[in-house]
This record gives structure tokens, sequence and C-alpha cells, in this order.
């Protein structure tokens, strides 16, 4: 790295800003994927903004002297996404935490990249309002990350993916320019003027432009909800469950599945739980008004009914709170399944459509099985995203390999499904190969668009098989 | 007993980030390096042999608090700062503390702590110089100046040693003041009190307070006079033989007790008596002694609130707010139940403090080594404590305690608020109440005679 540029970096920011340790350069070599557990990468320069000015203008730096560019939230992908793998400088955007307005008469909040989900929405509940998207790691991960990843989570089945919520932003642009997209001034909930550039840069996985201020629809936050638990010795019954309960006109805010092994580790871990170990668990929830969701829980168990004698529900707070555990638990649980267990983020986020789901998921245990590694899968089932959770021995280096292995198979079974490899967590370095098989020539418009705005190939280079 | 070992730990952390939020430091800097995943990672880089021993990495490890609320937050109970202090004791290794510091800190560890008689005179020093006009002295010439900013505010916010006249061993037995198992068959259930080294000195009254609350919520109390230090200073610092030999004196001691709770007014030294079970992990002679005893610790407010009751207290339309200690908290697993037995407070209004679960930035003696960092976490909290607009800052901990009280002089807030510990506070609102009903009582009386 050329000296002038520590320098010129620490004149922009400050020395205190600008890290250069080998500790602290450690520190930003991983994320929370499978692969830079394995394979960490180091910066040679990491950078902590507080404004778009500095951003902007560290941005023309990193052009002047040709060095990649990585923005980074909280570091919680499963993707490698803000990882730096061709070396350069890390941009760490998480102290930008700022919520600037609620604005709740026009139903939208204005906020800086780096605000973690769990505070905008704990600040917006004073207002009776709250912000849809709701990944797993919502109490970790900013959102300035999930609109880069276009993330969601449990309850996109009836709400949708982050992309539904992006009014406007405001982006450097890989060249160092500010553009505000979804118009400058505008404070509309509604707008089709001009090409939608804000929802190019959703899910663009920071190869495009560093976001800097979002502007961000919100909901009326519903009051209550209602839990519907039920238990089912076949996979595919199950799978009719869901079918018949979506024929039946009902939009559940949640719709989960948890197999076999996730059912086990769940009691593991809480054993008052004592969940049936069927091959099958589907948790149901439903929000509302407190009628709303009296009359919703009783259809869904009146539905459900046909097909297993196993359901539980109830409308009461704590209640819900009591049949909602085994969900909330079952990702930490997984690693129980073994003494020592370590679960792989890796092959974690495959969709394919409804119709193949009881399928899809035998195929996934049968290739676990062929490299005899313990595997939970629990996943919304609303939408046919499955979180596939294999569990190893971090030491073990031969489980190691058979890993990879099993995440590969899993990618293929999703294409061959007629899926795709990921419905939220994104691409970064992990799912790069599969591009060209899942976009064919659309691809080549991705890399158009990518080198159009990106001359130099600055920001975030060497991800989603975009050119390096 | 942990389900992992340390070394499991270190491999178990699939930096999932959750612990993000939770970390004191990292919500000061935004480094992750001052956050728990990147200290899990460069302890195991360290522990490998990846990365060798030096000033970098030994700066980095020591801006950890230790303060566990990471492990709190963490879905696999990855023990950060077991492991933080597994690397720490390998720099030791390495390097041994050189100089003078290493000197005193191993004095400290190996000839003062464990004996509660040698603490005594220290208190006796103590007690000399603030009445002596020593003290006057002191602060008058300003030598105080030559010492850092902390541990000027510190000397300041020490509290006042009671004489040695009045500092004699606690009454080996007090009896339970309920008033419905006079005279009955069912007795009280018996609680001991460990009284903590530092503790006993420095803050005596508290825990005479601590023994007067549980006889009036509803415990027999003991207090065994050949108790010792806890040993956590030692397990903090790699003195762990020492650690050991004090766990076995207190298991011992408070077996002849023969009591159904040992309690504790300190939330960093009842965290480290509920560690005894690990310590003794490999030991299995001791282990099952250690869990028997581990099984019987409790917080005091934990105690009153689960098994005794909780007394009758009147503030005087204070408003107050509560500082939790991290090992109460995240250790010791108490949240709610010091909230609860002020929330009982009559005519006294409770708030809550925003962002309470991070640590104050004491965490031992911290604010000593780490001055700018303790500092920077200290601002930000008493900030905090602004926005409730609170009276009175409760803790439940003796380093919490003074390191509230320095925050209060450097916010400037003397006078408008005060730092006090729970059972102080409670014990002094108790008998406030018991004097209005008395009063009430009397009114009552007079008007029946009139
Ligand atoms: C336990 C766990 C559960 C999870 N559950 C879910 C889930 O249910 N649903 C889901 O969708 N995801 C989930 N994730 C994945 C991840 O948390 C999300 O993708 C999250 O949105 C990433 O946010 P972050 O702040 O951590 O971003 P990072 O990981 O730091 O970055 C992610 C990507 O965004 C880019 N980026 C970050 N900030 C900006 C910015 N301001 N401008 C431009 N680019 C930027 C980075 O370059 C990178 O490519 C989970 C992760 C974990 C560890």
């Amino acid at each position: 790295m050329d000296g002038r540029v520590i320098l010129r970096l620490e004149q922009l920011f400050g020395k205190e800003r600008v890290l250069t340790n080998q500790t602290d350069l450690m520190t930003y070599s991983y994320d929370a994927s499978f692969a830079t557990q394995l394979e960490p990468k180091e910066p040679e320069i990491v950078v902590i903004p507080q404004s778009t000015e500095e951003i902007s203008a560290c941005v023309k730096l990193a052009n002047e002297y040709q060095v990649p560019l990585y923005p980074r939230g909280a570091g919680t992908a499963q993707t490698g996404g803000p990882v730096p793998v061709m070396g350069g400088i890390v941009m760490d955007l998480s102290r930008m935490n700022r919520i600037l307005e609620i604005d709740h008469k026009n139903m939208q909040a204005i906020i800086e990249p780096g605000v973690v989900q769990a505070n905008l929405n704990n600040a917006l509940k004073e207002y009776g309002l709250f912000f849809p998207p709701d990944p797993g790691s919502a109490k970790m991960c900013t959102i300035g990350g999930m609109v880069a990843n276009n993330s969601s989570g449990l309850r996109a089945v009836k709400y949708g993916n982050t992309r539904f919520y992006v009014l406007g932003l405001e982006v450097v642009l890989p060249t160092g320019d500010v553009i505000v997209t979804g118009g400058s001034k505008s404070k509309a909930l509604k707008s089709v003027s001009g090409y939608d550039l804000a929802h190019l840069m959703v899910g663009s996985e920071g190869t495009l432009g560093i976001i800097t201020k979002l502007r961000l629809k919100v909901l009326p936050l519903p009051s209550r909800r209602g839990i519907v638990l039920c238990s089912f010795s076949k996979l595919e019954q199950a799978g009719e469950a869901v079918n018949e309960l979506f024929r039946s006109g009902i939009l559940p805010s949640a719709l989960e599945i948890m197999d076999q092994q996730c059912t086990k580790a769940a009691n593991l871990m809480r054993p008052q739980l004592a969940l049936p170990e069927n091959e099958a668990l589907l948790v149901i929830e439903a929000d509302g008004s407190k009628e709303e969701v009296a009359s919703q829980v009783k259809r869904i168990t009146e539905v459900i009914s046909k097909f297993t004698d196993y359901v539980k529900f109830s409308d009461e707070p704590e209640e819900c709170q009591q049949l909602w555990q085994a969900r909330q638990i079952v990702g930490a649980a997984t690693g129980r399944l073994k003494p020592g267990g370590f679960r792989v983020y890796g092959g974690e986020d495959i969709c394919v459509p409804l119709s193949r789901l009881p399928e899809t998921l035998r195929k996934i245990h049968e290739i676990a099985r062929s490299y005899n590694i313990v595997c939970a899968i629990y996943g919304h089932i609303g939408d046919g995203n499955l979180h596939t959770s294999p569990v190893i021995n971090r030491r073990d280096k031969e489980e190691i390999e058979n890993a990879k292995k099993m995440i590969e198979d899993i990618h293929r079974l999703a294409i061959e499904m007629e899926g795709t490899t990921t419905a939220e967590h994104g691409v970064g370095i992990v799912r790069a190969q599969y591009m060209e098989i899942e976009h064919g020539t659309a691809l080549e418009v991705m890399k158009a668009i990518k080198r159009t705005l990106d001359p130099n190939n600055i920001l975030n280079p060497g991800k989603m098989a975009l050119p390096v | 007993m942990k389900q992992l070992t340390t070394v499991e730990s270190m491999y178990s952390c699939v930096r999932c980030g959750a612990c993000r939020e939770a970390c004191p430091t990292l919500s000061i800097t935004g480094r992750e390096a001052d956050g728990p995943r990147g200290r899990v990672l460069m302890a195991r880089n360290l522990i490998e042999g990846v990365i060798p021993v030096n000033d970098e990495i030994k700066e980095q490890l020591d801006r950890c608090l230790l303060c566990s609320a990471c492990v709190d937050a963490c879905p696999v109970d990855v023990a950060v700062p077991d492991i933080v202090m597994m690397a720490k004791e390998k720099i030791s290794e390495v390097r041994p503390q050189e100089g003078v510091t290493g000197i005193v800190g191993k004095w400290v560890f190996r000839k003062l702590l464990p004996f509660p008689k040698r603490l005594q005179k220290l208190g006796h020093l103590l007690w000399i110089y603030q009445k002596s006009g020593l003290q006057m002295v002191v602060r008058k010439l300003r030598v105080l100046k030559l010492l850092s900013e902390s541990l000027q505010q510190m000397e300041r916010a020490m509290p006042e040693i009671l004489p040695p006249s009045r500092r004699n061993p606690h009454p080996l037995f007090t009896p339970s003041d309920r008033k419905d198992l006079k005279g009955s068959s069912h007795s009280a259930p018996r609680a001991a009190l460990f009284q903590g080294c530092i503790m006993d000195m420095m803050f005596r009254s508290t825990n005479e307070n601590t023994i007067r609350f549980l006889a009036q919520s509803g415990f027999d109390v003991v207090t065994p006079g050949q108790q010792v230090c806890c040993g956590a200073l030692h397990t903090h610092n790699g003195e762990k033989d020492t650690a050991l030999e004090l766990a076995k004196r207190n298991i011992e001691v408070f077996e002849q007790a023969n009591v159904d709770y040992i309690v504790s007014n300190a939330g960093g030294c009842g965290a480290m008596l509920r560690e005894y079970e690990e310590l003794f992990r490999d030991d299995p002679e001791w282990l099952p002694r250690a869990r028997q005893f581990c099984q019987k610790v409790k917080d005091v407010s934990e105690v009153a609130v689960q098994k005794g009751t909780i007394p009758q207290a009147a503030g005087q339309g204070e408003r107050i707010t509560y500082q939790p200690s991290c090992h109460l908290q995240y250790v010791m697993g108490v949240k709610d139940a010091p909230k609860k037995i002020l929330r009982s407070v009559a005519d006294a209004q409770y708030v809550e403090l925003p962002e309470a679960g991070y640590c104050c930035g004491s965490a031992g003696i911290y604010n000593l080594l780490q001055e700018q960092m303790a500092n920077d976490i200290l601002d930000k909290k008493m900030g905090n404590v602004a926005k409730t607009r609170a009276n009175v800052i409760v803790t439940a901990n003796p380093g919490c305690l003074l390191q509230m009280k320095m925050g209060i002089e450097r916010a400037g807030m003397q006078g408008s608020v005060e730092a006090v510990h729970i059972v102080d506070y409670i014990v002094e609102a108790m008998e406030r109440n018991k004097q209005s009903q008395t009063a009430e009582d009397q009114e009552e009386l007079q008007k029946q005679s009139v």
C-alpha cells in the first residue's frame, strides 16, 4: 500500500479513525460466513467515517490511488460480502448510527446506514409504528447492510423483504459523486418518476454505491399476535396443510417449518418444551388487532386440524411466547446436536417452489447422510426458503472438507428444483459461482451496469461474479 | 457448571455478531477489535501461536472489561471473558509483569487480600488518613495532582471508613424479625452473610445494614468469622492457586455454618462464589462440595424477593434509578429482583436507566488501568443518568458504587444526585417507614385517649 494513502486518510479522518494495526486488521477479515472462518482476508486499512462528505472524499481518494474499498455494516453477512478479498480499505459504517427523523405523520423514517434494525424498531414503537423486515439478525445487523443485501425474515411471507420499505437513498457512487434516489427533495410515499435507482441499489451488496442515508417506509404496529403450533408425522402433510391455508384465503404473518432434527435440538436445549419429534413442526403466526388475531387463529386451527391431531394455539401474549420459543431458539439449539458442535453457515439460504419443498427437504437429508454430517433444517415454509444447518466439529479437518462438498451439493440441488441459491442472505463470494447458471445473459447486463457506475472497479470487487 | 470448556467455547464462536450491541467498549469506539468477536479471534490467534506476544495484542485484550454482557447475549454461551483471560495468562507467562506494579500486585493478592486482619489494619490506616487531617492537608497541598485524574476522583469518591472501635466482628447470629414465627415451632430460613474482604473494610456499614435487611426480610442471619476473600481479584489476575485456597476455606467455613443460603451484597463477590464449581471442574474431591456451596449462593436482593419478604420502606419523594452490576446481572443472572425491591418503596419514583445493560466502567481496577476508555464509558453512563432526572442512583456492588460516585463528580452533579448501595438505601427507607408508623400509631393512641 502506498504510504501516501494512509497519510491522506489520516488527514481526512484523523488518526483515531484510521486503523492499521495488525490486530485491528485481523478483526475485519471475517463476517458470519463459514467461508471466512476458513479463509479470512485482511484489509490493509480500516476507516470509520462519520459523514457523507468524508465518505465521498475517501471514495475519490480510493479512485486516485486505485485502491479497492469495501463497505461494511455490522459484518453479520453469511456471504463474505463485506470482506476485503482483494486487499485495500474496509469502511466500517456501523458508527453512522443516528436516527435522523421519525416523520410519523408521513409514515416514514430517515436514518443513517449504521442504525441497527432493533434500535429503529425500539424508537418507532413509541409512535405505534414498525419497520417490518425482520432478519434473524435484527438485534445486530445494520439497516444499510439490510438494504445492500435486500434482507428479509420470518414475516416476509406477509410483509415482504427490505425492498418494499425503501423510499429513497442517499448514495456515494463508486466515483465519489453523491446522488439521492427516489426524489432528491421528495417525501412522497409513492413515485414512478424516472428510473428506479433506489431499487438498483437494493441488493447490490455494496458493489454499486455506499448508502449514506435512508428514507424508509414504516407501517402501523400490530397490537397482538397469535400462534399455532402443529406437528406432522410426514413432511408432505405439512406441505399440503400450508397449501390449504393459502387456498382458504389465510395469509399468516409467519409460517415456519422445523424438521425432526430441529425439534430434537430444541428439546435438548429446553427439555420442558417437550416437542413431538416428528418429521415436521410448523409454527404459524397471525398478527393484527385482538379480534382479528382471535378469528385468524381459529381459522388456521380449523384448517390445520384436517391434517394432524397435534395442534396447540393461543392468542394470549404469555402463552404465545411459550409456543414461539421453539422457533426462537432453533438457530442456536442446532449446535447441541453434537457435543461441542459448530453450526456451519453455508448452503444456508436456498429457496425452492412451495410445491417442491418436501422433496427438497428429503434430498438435503440424503446429501447430509452421504457425507455423514449431522444436519438440521428449518425455514420459512411460507415462501419456500430453507435454512440448512450442518453441525460439525470445528477442528475436524475431514468434516470441514465434507461440509464444503455438502454446501456445493445443496446449492446445485436448489437450482435443479427450479429454485435459487439464496433467498435473503445474498451472494458475496460464497455463491458467486452460481451467478452464471442462475442468470445466464442477464449477468452480462449486471456486469455492464457495474462497469458504467464503477469504471475503476473500486467498490467491493471480487463479489457476485462481477468483473475483477 | 459451564457446558463447554474455555477452549471448546473458543471454537464455537460462529461470529454471528449477536454480542455487538451488548458490548460497552464497542459502543464507544466502533472498532471491531473492541468487540467480543474481535477479542475471541485475537485471543485464539494468540493462543494458537498465529500471532506473537507483543504490546499491541496485550493492549487490545486489556481493553476488555470482562463484564460478560456478551456471554449473556450469545446464543451459544461463548465464554468471552474466560477466553480473554486465557490469552492474558499466556501473555503473562511469556512476559511476567515487571516493575513496581508486578511486585505490588503480587503482594496485594498473596499477602493482603487473603488475610482479614491485615485488611482491617489497612482500614485503620485509611481511617487515620481521613480523620487525622492528613486527608485535608493532602488535598490542600494538591499532592494528588501528581496522580492521574481518575485516582484523584477515586480518592474523593472513597467512602468514609468507620473508626476501629466500630469495626468489631459482626455478631455471629442475628435472629429474624419475623413476628409470625415468634413462639412458633417453625424456624426462619438461615442465611449466612458473605462479608467480602474490601467490602468489610471500606463498606462496613453496608454489611451491617445487610444483616438488618435480611433479618427484617425474615431470615436468621449468621456471619461466620472465619470466612475469607472470595478470590475474584485473584482469578482475574492469574493468581489461581491462591484463589483455590481461598475457595476451599470458604467452602469449609460455610459448610460448618449450616445455612440455607449464602448471601452476598456485592455482585462481584457473588459471581465469584457461584463460579467455585467451575474452579473445581477437574477436582472430583472438591467438586461436589463446591456444587453444594454454589447452589446456596444468592444475592441479597434475590434471596429477599425469592425466599423472604420485601420489607416495607418509604422514601421522601425522590426519583431513583438503578445501575446494575454486570456480575450480578450477567453472571449471577439477577436482573429483576433489585428493581422489584426499589419499585416497592413507597413515596419514591423508580425510573429505568436507559442503556442500563452497559457496564459503568469500574470493572475491578479497569478504571485505573484504562483511564480513557473507562472515562468515556462513564461519561456516556452519566449522560443517561441525567436523562432519568433521578436524585438517587442505586447500585449493587461496591466497585459500581465508587464508580458512580466518581461519575457524579465528573458530571458536576454533586448536591443534586447521590449514589448508594441498594441495601443502605432500603434500610434507611425501612427505618423511615418504621418511624412514621410509630408516629402514626402514637397519634392514633392519643386520639383514642382524648
Ligand atoms: C444469526 C444470523 C441470522 C441471520 N438471519 C437472517 C435472516 O433471517 N434474513 C436475512 O436476510 N439475513 C439474515 N442474516 C444475514 C445478515 O445478517 C443480513 O444480510 C444483514 O442484513 C447484514 O447486515 P450487516 O449490517 O451485518 O451488513 P454486513 O454484513 O456488514 O454487509 C453486508 C453487505 O452489505 C454491504 N454494505 C453494508 N453496509 C452498506 C452500506 N451502507 N452501503 C452499501 N453497502 C453496504 C457490504 O459491503 C456487504 O456486501 C443473518 C445473519 C446471522 C449471523
